[in-house]
């Protein structure tokens, strides 16, 4: 099913880390590599580039095998966290150095930079150099170059990370633009879940050098494998199995479900579909997110997080969660 | 994280160290183990340790390895003395002068040691001009000072030679410390003079030590100043002992004898210096320095620094300038008769007479090894900094011949030349090489900092991008290299103008270079002939100072 698009199964050990992971992305897909710092996200863009050697395993990228193939001649373009602009030259030196090394002729390298200047909104900006620029600047010229490389696998590692909030919101909507009209399978290292969520058309979540779920946004989201997923995609509630009466106690598994799934009841919970029912929780805190009140309650020793359209005056709340939105788990490792 | 490269990547920068390798394995390894081996050979051939025996029992090379070391001890904490008031005022006060007296003390690390036993007796000789001035302004009939061919002659002209490079690097590393810690000291209650020595000097003691330990080293090999100012067998060194019995008394087997223990002493002082140096660059290792305001200079201290300013340039500049004046006004006036000899349009007497060749000589030798440091450097420093394993020994190879001295370089080549018939071409060969291996160090200390600013993810994304990594070196390391480059090319070409030691160790008397004509015109009493010369010197270090406080502005992050 994967032999168009890239099929990874990538095995190398390090000092203390040893990265095992297997995944795939389909052709044309805008896929987000995502997990806490430390789990081997831009180790595995840099053994799929090639800059890394691979000690067991494969990559497939459109039906051919890449591990025998040195970096130059994979046709894998990467954008690197500190955008790496030539220094000494200008940005359309820069968009162009890729085209030249294929020879490229003149007149053609000129206006293929040009045109890939205007996919990144930065007509007119081919003569500047690269310290003149912007953060923002540099992070789309860096994709311009990269694309002018023609290649089959694009590869961003923590393109944004280095921006300010409102700029990273904005960019994040310029690349998947971008995406959409040059059509490159690409693979996105993030640990932003906002930007993963937003941006998109597959998740696969890393941890301790493993992949440990991959899917869509929403399959990972409303769906996870394991209560790590759970928790480090989206906020949630966790509390031991034992609160629902019916299970046995000793049993290591813990409850899971989401803040927007906990109804806020200002009067007695009336009866409704099968449900949890926390009663009188005291409320902790409220605070004003733009939009809707996030609350923090306590009931019984626990936390338990939720949302409400309007600011709560009381100082304990009737909680319920219905219990097709409850998810279970083995213990909580983290 | 992203630092390391694939088995392909390692190749070519695996390559790349090979040129250099073989340089340092063929000129500098095996000379130095032709040396080292016939100390324990006989002139028949045969295997002996009398030599060794012999140099460690013998009264005279036992008083020379004491002489050594005390006028190395002596003129170190002469030159201590000296800086570090000069270090404090520099550094804990806010001094307009600073700058200036900074620059000024940068100037030891560039002067070739023949000029400045040149600039030391125009200067401070019996005919001297500090003499002259003295003797017009107090109206005396005989010059007051007789400093020249004497024990004190040499710790003065140690002291003024290394004082300024404590003073440079003291205060320097003194005005980058974070300033912070003595705010805290304060705050918890401290007094000025009690921060200073719980805070400040314990932080500041691993810089004075390896400073000490540098000038130790420069003293304890410093060959020209005694050769010349020593006056003798009385006040020898190891070095000029060394150079004395494989040139002079024609016992290649002594001087290799003396090179051991030489080698020994040399190679444990830069293990000092190195290990002090890395304590400190790990102590202060990322802080940002607080620009805290300095205290405003009381009237005291202003005049102090005044005084410093004075000495400074008194040390640092007069002798230079001496030299320079002493090139066009002699006895009769001003004069550009030593000009017009040394560029051949003039008739001249002996030593004078091989002027031109000696320039020319100096300037195409110069040429050719700046070009070949230029290349054995970058390549190695490539090599160095993106081979993650053997970086750190790469390193080590790459400066080993800093532990030794540039006359040993020499008496290694002396001896190979001794065996081998190839003529003149032969020799340059040998001058040239010799200039290499002793250039090399310095040109890779100057581009290795410099390479290590460059990030490797340049090279990172011109390979994603379709370089193979030779064109991404080539391409895109190479163009940022450039100011590196241009300042190392600059520092080799300066070495070997100036390079004196090895070069008189090594040649026969048929090659001249500027050096060792000066030093014949020295030894003749020619001073206006060797200042001419001098003056050509100056200017080339002249272009090395410059060359080395643009550069530190001219580097991509």
């Amino acid at each position: 099913m994967h032999d168009r698009g890239l099929v990874c199964s990538l095995g190398a050990s390090y000092d203390e880390f040893t990265l095992n992971a297997e995944f795939a992305v389909n052709e044309g897909e805008l896929a987000c590599l995502i997990g806490p710092s430390g789990c081997g996200k831009s180790t595995t863009l840099m053994l799929i580039s090639g800059l890394l050697p691979l000690e067991s395993g494969s990559i497939t990228l459109f039906g051919s095998d890449l591990a025998g193939t040195a970096v130059h001649h994979r046709q894998i373009a990467m954008v690197f966290q500190e955008y790496a602009l030539f220094p000494h030259m200008s940005v359309a030196e820069n968009i162009a150095y890729p085209m030249k090394i294929r020879g490229t002729k003149r007149a053609q390298r000129q206006a293929r930079a040009e045109q890939l200047l205007e996919l990144v909104s930065l007509a007119g900006y081919g003569k500047r150099r690269s310290d003149e620029l912007s953060g923002g600047e540099k992070q789309r010229v860096a994709l311009a170059r990269a694309l002018a490389s023609d290649p089959q696998l694009l590869l961003l590692d923590e393109p944004l990370s280095a921006l300010d909030a409102k700029l990273r919101s904005h960019l994040r909507q310029e690349i998947r633009r971008i995406h959409d009209q040059a059509g490159i399978t690409t693979l996105y290292v993030t640990h932003d879940q906002d930007e993963a969520l937003s941006i998109a058309d597959r998740l696969i979540v890393m941890r301790d050098g493993k992949v440990v779920q991959s899917g869509t946004a929403q399959q990972v989201y409303h769906t996870p494998n394991s209560h790590f997923v759970a928790t480090f995609i989206g906020e949630g509630n966790t509390l031991p199995s034992t609160v629902i009466a019916s299970e046995s106690a000793g049993a290591n598994q813990v409850i899971f479900f989401r803040p927007e799934d906990v109804r806020v009841h200002l009067g007695e919970i009336g009866e409704y579909l099968p449900h949890l029912s926390f009663a009188a929780s005291v409320v902790e805190r409220q605070e004003f997110i733009g939009g809707r009140y996030r609350l923090q309650t306590r009931w019984q020793g626990h936390t338990i997080i939720c949302y409400s359209a309007r600011p709560i005056g009381t100082s304990t709340l009737n909680l319920s969660v219905r219990m097709r939105d409850i998810l279970r788990f083995d213990e909580a490792k983290s | 994280m992203s630092r390391g490269r694939s088995k392909v990547e390692g190749a070519f920068y695996r390559r790349l160290a090979l040129p250099a390798l073989c340089v340092i394995a063929l000129f500098f390894l095996g000379p130095l183990l032709l040396t080292l081996s016939s100390a324990f050979v006989t002139e028949e051939g045969r295997f002996s340790l009398s030599a060794i025996v012999e140099v460690f029992s013998n009264p005279y090379t036992l008083r020379v390895m004491r002489f050594t070391l005390t006028q190395a001890a002596l003129s170190t904490l002469a030159s201590l003395l000296v800086a570090l008031p000069g270090s404090y005022l520099l550094s804990s006060y806010s001094i307009r002068l600073r700058p200036v007296i900074l620059a000024l003390t940068a100037i030891p690390f560039v002067i070739p040691s023949i000029l400045v036993v040149l600039g030391f007796v125009i200067f401070f000789g019996n005919n001297g001009y500090l003499n002259l001035l003295l003797m017009r302004l107090f109206s005396l009939s005989e010059p007051p000072l007789r400093i020249l061919y004497s024990y004190k002659a040499i710790i003065l002209a140690h002291t003024f030679y290394n004082f300024p490079i404590i003073m440079n690097l003291v205060t320097t590393y003194a005005l980058s410390l974070d300033r912070r810690q003595e705010a805290a000291s304060y705050t918890l209650g401290a007094s000025k003079r009690r921060t200073f020595f719980a805070v400040t000097l314990p932080r500041l003691l691993p810089v004075i030590i390896s400073s000490a330990s540098l000038v130790f080293l420069f003293c304890y090999s410093s060959f020209a100043i005694i050769l010349v100012l020593g006056g003798g067998p009385r006040y020898t060194t190891m070095e000029v002992e060394i150079y004395r019995q494989a040139r002079m008394v024609g016992s290649a087997q002594g001087a290799a004898a003396l090179s051991l223990f030489s080698i020994a002493v040399t190679s444990a002082l830069l293990v000092a210096y190195n290990r002090s140096q890395r304590t400190h660059a790990r102590q202060e290792a990322q802080s940002q320095p607080l620009l805290l305001q300095r205290r405003p200079a009381k009237a005291l201290a202003r005049a102090l620094a005044l005084l410093y300013t004075i000495i400074t340039s008194l040390f640092v500049l007069a002798p230079i300038a001496s030299v320079i004046v002493r090139s066009v006004y002699g006895p009769s006036g001003f004069s550009l008769k030593w000009y017009r000899q040394l560029l051949g349009f003039e008739r001249a007497s002996s030593h004078m007479g091989t002027a031109l060749a000696a320039l020319t000589n100096s300037l195409a030798i110069a040429l050719v090894v700046s070009i070949l440091a230029v290349g054995l450097g970058t390549s190695l420093a490539a090599s160095i900094q993106r081979r993650r394993r053997f970086g750190g020994a790469l390193e080590l190879v790459g400066m080993l011949s800093m532990t030794v001295s540039s006359v040993i370089i020499g008496l290694g080549y002396f001896l190979i030349t001794a065996r081998l018939k190839g003529g003149s071409a032969m020799s340059y060969l040998l001058v040239v090489m010799a200039h290499l291996i002793i250039a090399l160090p310095f040109t890779l200390r100057v581009m290795l900092p410099q390479y290590r600013k460059i990030l490797p993810v340049y090279a990172n994304s011109a390979r994603t991008l379709g370089s193979s990594a030779s064109h991404a070196f080539v391409a895109i390391e190479l163009p940022l290299l450039k100011g590196a480059m241009v300042s190392g090319a600059i520092f080799a070409f300066a070495i070997s103008m100036g390079e004196f030691n090895a070069t008189l160790t090594l040649a026969s008397s048929t090659i001249v270079t500027l050096p060792i004509v000066m030093y014949r015109l020295i030894g003749s009493y020619n001073y206006q002939g060797a200042c001419a010369l001098g003056t050509i010197l100056i200017a080339v270090s002249l272009a090395v100072f410059v060359a080395t406080s643009t550069s530190k502005g001219t580097t991509h992050a």
